[in-house]
């Protein structure tokens, strides 16, 4: 029944998102992320102490504010996601940031590249753009309403940037792709029942090794990706310098080094737009 | 013993693979004709016990080159090639 009802209120988001210019339809989407802020309890109550336990809010009246700035956000990232080219091909939506040693990358067509970020912004944005220098493969996990998930799938611009599943009988294939050449696209935010506890926000937080292991063995070069919102439809998109680490032997260690560098890049964007963070996802269990 | 050394490769990547390896399995039946794809590995465990393979034979393996793999006896050769 609550699948059927996010799959209606998915058409009924759509419907205005066809129905209004993008800047208007974006805004649209943002009185939808709000008003399902209200209808969702519990993922509300999960966000609000998800953002009292980062500490970025000092009571709960802050916490919900900041709460449905981010579901309002969220709204915005469905639309800014099925209308993506007009922003990717216009300078002034989309400002890119990228350091020497990543272009040096991105233009070699033999090198591939591991590009991390977290639900911030709008991610899929991010993942559009690089696809223009080679294909990105962005790994993902299937939503748990298989109804929205086709109807998003249906929508979504992609041009070279495709979803992959996170599970696969064939145990070399993130290897083959960025031995190819092609970017793999992670986010590193969600719980991981089998990671390595890394700090996020000062708390243990279960994490997915998956980006340092393939750094570590892959020797694949490694850089962290945030796409900030400035506006509806408007973003700014840098890319960090190349994180490197040597190995030191100790497998676990060098892994967690790693990720202890993306949370804590994670966390600065958080930081500085705590309402443009996904808060509604068990982090901390 | 033989005189290319194989079994003492088998030997020591048998021990990687019983330390590393996260899924129960009989690792002492493990031969160089056992297929790879057998051993339970997936695209994230694999690279836990890649990263160990690397540090037990003290080499690099070039990526391209483990992918194509098949067998465990593909890699004993791939290992000795880069100086196991």
């Amino acid at each position: 029944m609550l699948h059927l009802l996010e799959y209606w209120a998915a058409r009924l988001a759509l419907f205005g998102v066809d129905l209004l210019p993008p800047p208007a339809a974006a805004r649209w989407a943002a009185g939808l992320g709000s008003l399902w802020w209200t209808a969702d309890r519990p993922r509300r109550r999960v966000a609000i102490s998800n953002i009292l336990r980062a500490g970025l809010a000092g009571d709960a009246r802050q916490a919900r504010a900041i709460g449905r700035g981010a579901a309002s956000n969220m709204g915005m990232v469905l639309v800014e996601s099925m209308k993506s080219s007009l922003v990717l091909d216009d300078p002034e939506r989309l400002r890119v940031d990228i350091p020497g040693d990543v272009a040096a990358v991105l233009e070699d067509p033999d090198r591939g590249l591991i590009v991390v970020s977290g639900h911030f912004g709008n991610w899929e944005i991010a993942g559009q753009w690089l696809s223009r220098y080679k294909p990105v493969a962005g790994i993902s996990r299937p939503m748990n309403n298989p109804r929205v998930q086709e109807l998003a799938l249906g929508r979504r611009q992609r041009r070279a940037f495709r979803m992959i599943p996170k599970y696969d009988p064939d145990p070399g294939r993130f290897l083959k792709l960025l031995g190819d050449g092609e970017i793999l696209a992670l986010l590193v935010d969600q719980h991981a029942r089998q990671g390595i506890d890394v700090p996020f926000f000062g708390h243990p937080a279960k994490t997915h090794t998956t980006a340092a292991m393939l750094h570590l063995v892959a020797r694949t070069p490694l850089t962290f990706a945030v796409c900030r919102r400035t506006a509806p439809m408007t973003f700014e998109l840098s890319l960090s310098p190349l994180i490197e680490q040597q190995r030191s032997g100790d497998r676990n260690a060098d892994a967690e080094a790693i990720l202890r560098t993306l949370n804590s890049l994670l966390e600065e964007a958080i930081r500085r737009d705590p309402d443009q963070y996904l808060w509604g996802h068990r982090r901390w269990r | 013993m033989d005189a290319d050394g194989t079994s003492e490769v088998l030997s020591r990547l048998r021990d990687v693979l019983r330390e590393s390896a996260v899924e129960e399995h009989d690792w002492d039946a493990v031969a160089s004709e056992t297929p790879i794809e057998s051993l339970g590995f997936d695209s994230l465990t694999i690279l836990d016990v890649l990263y160990d393979v690397e540090e037990e034979f003290g080499i690099a393996l070039d990526p391209k080159q483990v992918v194509k793999t098949r067998t465990v006896g593909e890699i004993i050769a791939l290992l000795q090639q880069n100086g196991a």
